[in-house]
């Protein structure tokens, strides 16, 4: 039933001279259909922990499973399958590809992923009004504001059903009102579609949506609460 | 239009400064080229033209050995004969009968070696430019004797004009004095020196019976339609001449054979063109370089980005070179319709490149030149433009797949 | 501090700035080496022209040029003598010929020449004919029936040391003079019509054969420079009288030698342009993006107080730089392929009649001229600065407010 599992993950980046231990061995499992929080401040290692389980960057040692897949025995191609069926992605900022409009942004995935246009165009404009931007199909990033930019990128990355949505600060640009929209938005699809969500956060009110907290601290899980409402 | 296609269009379209400033780089190489390639072709036809209508003919028929060794022995004793081949080989627009001799050609005051020639007036018009360089006088008729055409630095030489009397004197074919006299009945001038300074023209009928040639001829000149007729045209000739019997005798010959400079200089002026257009646009290429290198610097975090939705390394090599070849279609297009305009233009109303006139007509070319826009001379210089940009574009095309996602998302 | 701010912010980006480079050096390289090339081609053509029994000054009777048949023959050679020995520089050679068109026969072929009577040691000194003789010998003063035929005519006449040639000319009384000779030796030239064209025998022999007397047809002068011939000509041309004497330089004499030189010169100057061309719209470019890039910069420095000439000034020293360091590069590569191949040369040999028909040499050795190597580097320096002055007052011209603004 685990969609992810992580064990005794390690990974250290080279800054200049200075050697970083951004993870230290994480072991995390994570249920299908979670709405998952990692929380921790800014270089506790939640963004690698995000970048490792998307197949974005490699861990060091320790093993990663995603959806069954043992990513550290896959190839840069196969990684980008992997990502382009079962993964979606949403970052911090400038998510989008700022020559394609929020229909074409959406689209793209499904160009990739070789769906015909017809239904390529159903789907995107389907997704965009479920998440409130209907009316805006043809508006390039550059005249969306940050929210409904964040609102594209969410579309974007459920569009094609994956089985995980990493998102990796998704608020931190937005401010308090636009982002508690986005995680309403990010929450309803959550349960609507039931994809798995683990985002990345440090702000206390993104994680009293989560449904799972994950404390972060120095590359260690530190604490792990599941919340029941 | 597809969305590769769309994203490569809006993505040049980002930096239209740079970009723009790209395509006309790959605009000027190709429209230099087209222009230069057009006006290459151009003389190239002038020259082959012009010597091949005052000298050889496209094709010749001789006895072997006569090209090198121009001895009067050496003839095609049944013209007719040859003639009746030609009658029958598609492709020849005129032919004629040609025989030459060295002689000593003497006025009342002065004495030059020349070479006479003998010329059917009427099939002669026919296949060279002959009857036009007269400039003094009239051209020979049919029915012509004693008459001559007088190149115009021959007759300088002799202090003779229209009208006045020639002793010629040479030996025979059959090894007896042939002596006669002519009068000047025409001066031409075709602007090559050494053809102005040594030639003499003389009937043909003529010039048999005084160097007691019989029927013989030394030359069967053949005008061919066009130029690429004369490979096939040469080889019917030389299978009809295998048929008769002087096979083993008689040679067919072709321009290129006859002017074996005339073809080299071509390919000389050719090759040393290739080399300055390569050169060039090698250069260009470098110049363009950092344009398409720029591109992926800029944009590396979009494409983590792209990357990160799980588009592989060969989607986003064929992105930029989508993007890049775009760019150099739109500039080789420009660059087309530039240097055809230009070509065009020039085409219609002449070059004149002042001071070199003299020089030219040693080439056989006018003061007054023609470039020739043809297929050829577009393709080629874009399709090299194309190439080289292309390989170009390859490098920094080929190193974005070495963007890992994580990297190109940290940089800005 | 300029200069060490300018040639740091050239390296910021290495690849960028190797890559405009690469453009450039190649640029220079071929500015040089085919302007060398070209000017290899032209001098040959000089030289041979010169060689071919030319000289750099020729005097003649009046009319000769024009008409060159023997009545045109200066009968007076002490004249010209005197004069030539009176305002030659030091180091210059000359030698008298006689030269008129005969025609040479032997008993299967007949052809027009040229016959040329020559003084055979000082003639050694000055035309190509000194060295040139591969079978046989060299004319010797005393020859009476000796002749030298080149190559091409002796192939042509089917004939061979020793055999006699007849030769035949109108004389100064009009009547048509013939003497036979004997081939003594067989000389090449660097074209086949050289060989075909020119028969000599010593001088003495053609004047009496000619009836000449003393005359001679021409006087042809070596100088020991190349660039003096025109101040000499004018010299002479002073001292002889015109109503019976012309005086003519090389450039005159070859007049189709000159057009060529004429042309080369148009060409060479054309293909600096179309490269620099080339190359410039790189500069421009890469100018912009590195001038764009660090638009923060120049508005902080803005901001900082920096006028905006300043900034000029700033943008102007990275391209000298970049285009200093590459001419330096470009420059040094076209000097040393031309040295690689000034040995051997370029040998076209297998291309002759191509040679022959535009003139040229079947060797091709490159020549460096000090005006091509300045006009290059003029060219690419002066027009790459100007390029550059876009980028620079573009950057000038950013707020710095806007500057700021920009990521």
């Amino acid at each position: 039933m685990n969609i992810v599992e992580c064990t005794d993950v390690k990974k250290t980046y080279r800054l200049g001279k200075v050697a970083v231990r951004a993870l230290r061995g994480v072991s995390l499992f994570i249920k299908r259909g979670g709405f998952v929080a990692l929380a921790g401040p800014s270089g506790s290692g939640k963004t690698t922990m995000l970048n490792v389980i998307g197949g974005l960057d490699s861990a060091d040692s320790g093993s990663v499973m995603v959806d069954g897949n043992a990513l550290d025995e896959m190839t840069q191609s196969q990684l980008a399958n992997l990502r382009l069926h079962k993964v979606g992605f949403v970052f911090q900022a400038y998510n989008l590809i700022p020559v394609l409009s929020a229909l074409e942004n959406v689209e793209f995935v499904m160009l990739l992923q070789g769906v015909p246009v017809t239904e390529r165009q159903k789907r995107a404009k389907a997704i965009l009004d479920d998440v409130g931007l209907e009316g805006k199909y043809n508006r390039r990033p550059a005249e969306l504001s940050g929210g409904q930019q964040q609102r594209v990128a969410v579309a974007r990355s459920i569009v094609s059903n994956p089985s995980i949505v990493l998102a990796d600060e998704p608020t931190a640009n937005l401010d308090s009102k636009t982002g508690k929209g986005l995680l309403e938005m990010m929450k309803e699809m959550n349960e609507k579609r039931k994809v798995t969500f683990i985002f990345s956060t440090h702000d206390h009110m993104v994680m009293d949506y989560a449904r799972r907290l994950i404390h972060i601290r120095d590359g260690l899980v530190v604490d792990d609460q599941v919340k029941e409402k | 239009m597809s969305i590769d296609l769309k994203m490569a269009w809006r993505n040049i379209w980002r930096n239209s400064r740079r970009s723009i400033l790209t395509i006309l780089a790959i605009a000027f190489a190709s429209l230099l080229l087209v222009f230069m390639l057009s006006w290459q072709f151009g003389s190239y036809d002038a020259m082959i033209n012009s010597a091949v209508k005052i000298h050889t003919g496209h094709v010749q028929v001789q006895a072997k050995g006569y090209k090198n060794k121009r001895s009067i022995r050496l003839v095609v004793p049944d013209p007719a004969e040859v003639g009746d081949i030609l009658e029958k080989t598609p492709g020849v627009a005129a032919y004629s009968f040609r025989t030459n001799a060295f002689s000593l050609v003497s006025s009342k005051e002065r004495t030059y070696g020349a070479i006479v020639i003998g010329i059917d007036p009427v099939r002669e018009a026919k296949v060279s430019t002959l009857e036009k360089l007269v400039h003094q006088g009239n051209y020979l008729s049919a029915g012509d004797t004693d008459q001559a055409l007088l190149g115009k630095l021959l007759a300088k030489n002799l202090l003779v004009g229209l009208g006045d009397e020639l002793v010629v004197l040479g030996q025979g074919r059959d090894g007896s004095i042939a002596a006669t006299m002519v009068k000047v009945k025409g001066i031409f001038s075709s602007g090559q020196d050494e053809f102005d300074r040594s030639t003499i023209h003389i009937p043909l009928k003529y010039f048999q019976d005084v160097y007691t040639m019989y029927e013989a001829v030394h030359e069967v000149v053949v005008l061919v339609k066009s130029l690429e007729y004369v490979p096939e045209i040469k080889r019917t000739v030389a299978a009809g001449i295998e048929n008769t019997n002087k096979k083993g005798h008689l040679v067919a010959l072709d321009w290129m054979e006859l002017m074996p400079g005339l073809i080299q200089a071509i390919q000389m002026d050719l090759v040393s063109g290739f080399i300055f257009y390569i050169i060039l646009i090698v250069v260009v290429a470098f110049s363009i370089l950092n344009t398409f290198l720029m591109t992926i610097f800029e944009r590396t975090r979009e494409f983590g980005v792209l990357m990160a939705l799980g588009t592989t390394p060969g989607r986003l090599t064929k992105l930029l070179l989508i993007e890049s070849t775009t760019m150099t279609m739109v500039g080789i297009v420009i660059g087309i319709i530039g240097g055809s305009l230009i070509t065009w233009y020039f085409q219609e109303h002449g070059i004149v490149i002042s001071g070199a006139s003299e020089l030219m007509r040693q080439y056989g070319l006018a003061e007054r030149m023609f470039p020739q826009l043809s297929v050829l001379s577009v393709v080629i210089g874009s399709g090299a433009v194309l190439v080289i940009t292309l390989l170009t574009a390859l490098y920094p095309a080929l190193r974005v797949r070495r963007l890992r996602p994580v990297e190109a998302m940290m940089s800005v | 501090m300029y200069f060490q701010l300018g040639w740091r912010n050239i390296w910021r980006n290495p690849r960028r700035t190797l890559v405009i480079m690469t453009a450039v050096i190649i640029g220079v390289w071929s500015m040089i080496f085919l302007g060398a090339l070209m000017r290899g081609i032209a001098d040959q053509m000089v030289r041979n022209g010169i060689a071919t029994l030319t000289g750099h000054i020729q005097v003649h009777h009046k009319g000769y040029r024009n008409d060159p048949a023997i009545e045109n023959s200066m009968a007076e050679p002490q004249a010209v003598e005197t004069a030539l020995n009176k305002l030659l520089p030091p180091g210059a050679q000359w030698t008298s010929r006689v030269r008129v068109n005969a025609i040479a026969s032997n008993a299967r072929h007949s052809s027009g020449v040229t016959l040329v009577g020559i003084n055979p040691h000082r003639e050694g000194k000055i035309s190509f004919i000194g060295q040139a003789i591969t079978q046989g010998r060299y004319l010797k003063p005393d020859d009476k029936y000796g002749i030298v035929v080149g190559k091409a005519l002796v192939d042509k006449f089917e004939t061979k040391l020793g055999r006699k040639l007849v030769l035949m000319s109108q004389d100064t009384g009009r009547e048509i003079a013939s003497r036979a000779f004997r081939i003594v030796g067989i000389f090449r030239a660097e074209k086949e019509a050289t060989e075909k064209q020119f028969a000599f025998v010593t001088m003495p022999v053609a004047q009496q054969m000619l009836k000449l007397r003393k005359s001679i047809s021409e006087v042809s002068i070596i100088l020991p420079v190349n660039q003096e011939a025109d101040q000499v000509a004018t010299a002479l041309r002073t001292a002889l009288p015109s109503s019976d004497y012309e005086v003519q330089s090389w450039q005159e004499l070859l007049p189709l030698v000159t057009a060529v030189l004429k042309m080369y010169d148009g060409f060479i100057f054309l293909w600096f342009l179309v490269v620099f061309i080339a190359m410039g719209f790189g500069i421009v470019n890469t100018t912009l993006m590195a001038v764009f890039e660090r638009m923060r910069e120049f508005g902080l420095l803005k901001a900082l107080g920096m006028k905006p000439w300043w900034i000029i000034r700033e943008v102007l020293t990275e391209s000298f730089f970049l285009l200093i360091l590459a001419m330096v590069i470009g420059n040094s590569l076209g000097f040393l392929s031309v040295f690689a191949l000034s040995g051997t040369g370029i040998d076209l040999s297998s291309l002759a009649a191509g040679l022959e028909f535009v003139g040229m040499s079947r060797v091709i050795y490159p020549i460096i001229q000090g005006k091509d190597v300045i006009m290059a580097n003029v060219v690419v320096f002066i027009l790459g600065l100007l390029v550059s002055m876009y980028p620079a007052v573009k950057a000038s011209k950013f707020t710095p407010v806007e500057a700021m603004a920009h990521t």
